[in-house]
Formats: C-alpha cells, sequence, structure tokens
C-alpha cells in the first residue's frame, strides 16, 4: 500500500453551467498524492464534466481547481497536460493510423525541449530526445503489459488492448495525477480483474489516480476513498465500506423505495 | 498473398527500400536523380508535348506542380487542414520576385529568401487568427484569404494591377549553366533540387515530434492537446512551411516566365494544385509526386485533341478517383511486425 500524502488537486465550490443546465453544483473534492480515488455515481451525474473542467476541455462557471499549488483556470489545455494531469477517454480516443508505440511516444514528447528547428537540421538535442522518448515510452507499454503490440497500429488492436494503450498513452506525459474515465467499460469479469491489478500497479509505481467507473466490484476492491455524485451535487465522500452502505447513495442509485413513506 | 504484394506498389517499393542496405540505398536514390535529371533529354520519345516545348512543360505545369502540392501536402496531407487559397502564397512569392527584379538589382537567388520569407510572414499572420478554426470553416477562410490576395494585386498600383508586371529578370547563370527561354533545362534542374530538398525536410520532420504532433492532430485533435500537443504552435508551423514553399515556386516561376499578372493567381490553381494531392494520395509524398506530375504532364501530352483535352483530363480524374478512392499511393502505415511475420511464414 503506497502511503497517502498531502493534497495534490483541489476542487473548491466547482459550478459548471451550460446556459440554464448545472452540470457540476458547488463541488467541493480533494485527491490526495498517492490514493486511488473513485468518482462514482448514477448517469449524467457530473462525472466526465469533473474531468473535463480539471483538464481545462471546460472553464468552470464558479469555483477553483488548484493543483499542486497553481490554479488551473487560466491553463490552456495543453499546458494542463505539461502540469502533470493526464487523462483518458470514455470512449477510446487514441489515434488511430498511430502505432501503439508512436502513440506512447507522441504524448513524451510534452516534456520535451526541442521543437520543429532542431527536428529539421537534427540538432544534437532533438536526437538525444528522440532516443529517450523512444525508450520511454516502451518501458511503458513494458510496463503496462502491451509491449508486443508496439508496432501494431492502434485501430487494429483488440478492444482491451486499446483501453489499456490509453492508459499507457496518458503515462507517457509522466502526470503526477493520472485521471481514467471508465477504463473497464465493455470488459468482461477476468479482464476488469487484471484491469484491477494494472491500476493498482500504476499507483504503486507513484501515480496518484482519480477513476470513474460504474463497476462496483472493481471500485470497492482498489479505490482508498470514494466520492458520489448524484445531479452534480456531492452526497458522499468516505471509504467504500461506508459509501456502499449510505442510504443516500443507495437511494442515487436505486430511486427511493416504493414503500419508503 | 505473394503476387499480390508485387500489384502493391506503395508496399514492394516500401520493403525493396526497408531491405535495402546503405550502399544500395544511396545507388538507389542516386541512380532516380540522375534519370529524373536526365529527364529533358527525352523530348524526342513518345514523352514529347505536341505543341509547348518538352523541356518548358517539365518546369511548368510538372515541376512546379510537384513542388507546390508537396507544399501544399504539409498543411492538407500532415496535419489535415484543408486549405483553398493556397496560390495565395504561390502569388506573393512571385510578385515579390517581379517587383524586387524590376525596381531593385536583387537577382533571383537574393530575391529568394526574402519571398519565402514574406510568404512564411503571410502564413502565420493569417494562421494565428484562423488556426482556430476546422474543417470546412478554415477551407472558406483560406479560400477568401487566396482572393483577397487576387484582389488586392489587381487592384493596386505597385502591383500594375490587371497588367501585371512584364520584364522580370531570368536567374543570373549559375557557372556554365545558362538559363534560357528556349532551352530550360537549367529551370528544370532548380526545380528538382528545390522538390529535392521539401521532400528532405518532409521526411526528416515526419519521423520526428514535428510530425507526430501533425499526425495526432490530423487525427483527433482534441485529445492531441489533451496528450500536451501544443497543436495551435503546430498548425501554424505546418502552415508556414507549406507557405515557404509556395512562395519558393513563385519566386522561381516568375522568373522563369518574364512576366506574371494578377489572372494566373485564381482559385483555380488553388483547386488543381489540392486535385494533385488527392489524386496522388493525401499525405504520401511519394504519391503527391506521381499525382502532380500526371495532372501536370496529361493536358499538353494531349494537347493536340485541343479542347476535347479537358474533357479527356476530367475523365481521367473521375474515373481514377472511381477505383482509386484514396488516390495513386494512398498513405497506408505498414505494420513491420505482422509483415515480417507474415514473410517468416
Amino acid at each position: 500500500m503506497a502511503k497517502i500524502g498531502k493534497t495534490l488537486l483541489k476542487l473548491d465550490n466547482v459550478t459548471m453551467k451550460f446556459g440554464g443546465v448545472t452540470a457540476l453544483n458547488g463541488v467541493n473534492l480533494e485527491v490526495k498524492e498517492g490514493e486511488i480515488l473513485a468518482l462514482i455515481g448514477p448517469n449524467g451525474a457530473g462525472k466526465t464534466t469533473v474531468f473535463n473542467v480539471i483538464t481545462g476541455v471546460y472553464k468552470q462557471t464558479s469555483g477553483i481547481v488548484d493543483f499542486d499549488g497553481i490554479s488551473l483556470g487560466n491553463q490552456k489545455r495543453y499546458q494542463v497536460t505539461a502540469l502533470g494531469v493526464a487523462r483518458t477517454f470514455q470512449n477510446i480516443r487514441l489515434w488511430g493510423d498511430m502505432t501503439a508505440l508512436e502513440n506512447v511516444i507522441t504524448a513524451t514528447d510534452v516534456h520535451k525541449k526541442s521543437g520543429l528547428v532542431g527536428a529539421l537540421f537534427g540538432f544534437p538535442r532533438a536526437r538525444r530526445e528522440e532516443t529517450e522518448n523512444r525508450e520511454r515510452a516502451m518501458e511503458i507499454l513494458r510496463f503496462i503489459g502491451i509491449d508486443e503490440y508496439s508496432d501494431r497500429l492502434a485501430k487494429n488492436l483488440p478492444y482491451g488492448v486499446q483501453r489499456r494503450l490509453e492508459i499507457a498513452r496518458a503515462l507517457g506525459t509522466a502526470p503526477k495525477l493520472l485521471l481514467l474515465d471508465e477504463p473497464a467499460a465493455g470488459f468482461n469479469p477476468a479482464e476488469k480483474v487484471e484491469l484491477a491489478a494494472t491500476i493498482k500497479k500504476v499507483r504503486d509505481a507513484g501515480y496518484t489516480v482519480l477513476l470513474i467507473e460504474h463497476d462496483m466490484s472493481l471500485i470497492m476492491g482498489i479505490s482508498d476513498r470514494v466520492v458520489v455524485l448524484d445531479f452534480g451535487t456531492k452526497i458522499a465522500d468516505d471509504i467504500p465500506s461506508v459509501v456502499q452502505n449510505d442510504p443516500r447513495v443507495i437511494e442515487a442509485y436505486l430511486g427511493v423505495p416504493a414503500d419508503a413513506s | 498473398m505473394k503476387i499480390r504484394n508485387y500489384w502493391n506498389l506503395r508496399d514492394f517499393g516500401a520493403n525493396l527500400w526497408e531491405n535495402a542496405g546503405r550502399p544500395v540505398r544511396v545507388a538507389i536514390v542516386l541512380i532516380s536523380i540522375v534519370l529524373v535529371g536526365l529527364l529533358p533529354f527525352t523530348g524526342g520519345s513518345f514523352l514529347a508535348t505536341p505543341i509547348a516545348s518538352f523541356d518548358a512543360v517539365l518546369v511548368y505545369p510538372v515541376g512546379m506542380f510537384v513542388l507546390m502540392s508537396l507544399g501544399l501536402n504539409i498543411v492538407v496531407g500532415k496535419s489535415g487542414m484543408l486549405d483553398l487559397g493556397y496560390v495565395a502564397f504561390f502569388a506573393i512569392g512571385a510578385y515579390t520576385m517581379a517587383i524586387l527584379g524590376t525596381t531593385t538589382k536583387l537577382n533571383t537567388w537574393e530575391v529568394m529568401p526574402i519571398g519565402i520569407a514574406l510568404s512564411m510572414i503571410a502564413g502565420v499572420l493569417l494562421g494565428i487568427p484562423t488556426l482556430r478554426l476546422r474543417g470546412d470553416y478554415l477551407a472558406i477562410v483560406t479560400l477568401g484569404f487566396g482572393e483577397i490576395v487576387r484582389l488586392v494585386l489587381l487592384n493596386s498600383s505597385w502591383s500594375k494591377g490587371p497588367n501585371g508586371i512584364a520584364n522580370v529578370p531570368m536567374p543570373p547563370n549559375i557557372g556554365p549553366l545558362k538559363f534560357e527561354l528556349e532551352n530550360q533545362k537549367v529551370f528544370f534542374w532548380v526545380v528538382m533540387a528545390m522538390i529535392l530538398l521539401t521532400i528532405w525536410m518532409i521526411r526528416r520532420l515526419t519521423v520526428r515530434r514535428p510530425g507526430r504532433a501533425w499526425e495526432a492532430i490530423r487525427q483527433d485533435e482534441d485529445a492531441a492537446e489533451l496528450m500536451g500537443v501544443p497543436t495551435l504552435k503546430y498548425k501554424i508551423w505546418s502552415f508556414t512551411l507549406g507557405a515557404a514553399v509556395g512562395g519558393a515556386a513563385g519566386v522561381l516561376y516568375a522568373s522563369k516566365n518574364l512576366y506574371i499578372a494578377p489572372e494566373m493567381f485564381t482559385l483555380n490553381v488553388s483547386i488543381l494544385i489540392l486535385a494533385c494531392v488527392v489524386f496522388g494520395g493525401i499525405g504520401n509524398i511519394w504519391g503527391v509526386v506521381i499525382g502532380a506530375t500526371i495532372l501536370g504532364y496529361l493536358p499538353d501530352r494531349i494537347r493536340f485533341i485541343s479542347d476535347a483535352r479537358l474533357l479527356v483530363f476530367g475523365l481521367v480524374l473521375v474515373i481514377v478517383m472511381n477505383f482509386r478512392p484514396d488516390g495513386l499511393l494512398p498513405r497506408k502505415k505498414r505494420e513491420k511486425a505482422i509483415v515480417k511475420k507474415e514473410a517468416n511464414a
């Protein structure tokens, strides 16, 4: 079990409105270094919106997103990534016509200094960085356990490998915080067990994980803490066993029993 | 399976290249360069164009089309931005040469960097506000830019309006190589050198960071940005490099044609260059080279059927695009591991 440290990401009273629709309503959320935090909630609860606000896809209507002492409000999306937040996508968004390895190398480029001119004239730094990136990307593929697919085009990979490649690509940016958006979607039980092991391995390697997931057995098995959203509001925030029995959470998922009153 | 491989020219060529050692590769490159360089001497053969001189056709349209298509391919093929105003950069290069060539003592080679720089500046100025747009919207804005440049040239006194600029000087001789109107071999070799330089540049960039960034932007721009690719920066670079190639082609064109006028830089040219790229195979350098060569050469080769040639030209386009919708030599990345496995089996 990794040691849980200081607060890495803090959402303070974040509200996100789209016209008249309030997707997030005063959400407070803290992610601590070294933990696996699960974010759950019924469909449309605002889970992915939280990710989109953190990564700069949307700018929050009000509230503060603080990452490691830096406000993410005014950062461009690629700058957020450079600061150390990486994500995967609910619907796989790999670059299909690139090989698995190239997908990860492209992500590793974010922390490199050399640009177009260096690449064109083959400056030593550009050459060195190319080699470093290639080695690191290969290492990550090995770490995630999909290195045998390195030369295959992403679009031709089996579904499960694509999901894993998304995680590998996100790790390529050397994030402090890894956001996983339903990584187990479409997995069979055996694959889910494997994925849970992978996520634990990622955390044990020093990454902090914020995870959106629907599969309760997966969440209860690996997360240190669970945050529940319902209609854009946080309704629970505790260790899995407590959240599991919280009447408000059960109500949000199953509705109020007909004979309640 | 094996027989199919030979019909697949792209894979056949790539296999040949990959299995060759360094000396063989150098030999292939040198021999190809010499063979292409000797093309102007084949004017007596079946290749000859009936009305225009064969040398001249090889320079314009063929060579120029290849050069411009390669430039446009950086924008359209590599980074997936539809640019319908590419002729603007060609025009900027050409007018830089025409104006500086007639009013100052600068020769073609001295104007070349200035023309390229001005095209690139125009590329950046156009790129910064417009490259936030995507797809159709970008296409419309670039189309507008192309027309604006032409209309400015048509209506300004410094560009001599619709009269155009005559007496543009020819390039000075390079040692024993003389630039002549009747014998355009030297022009052809210069265009060839520029094409080789462009190919070198594209190949270099493609396998490194900028190429990956463009590829990522082309396939999924949002994902690219969220994975830390500074998309706007690389899109502007792509646009600017495309502009530079177009500008270089323009400088040489003015110096070869000796006379330029706004009517040479219409939307048609942009569309035709785009057609070359699509016809040959978007994103594939060799496809684009072949496509531009055919589309540049064909209308002049069949000039003997006079007016019907455009009909034939259109027919060829339709037929080829019907049978090869991705172009003559489409971009398709091969999966090395699999190809090797099949070869062993």
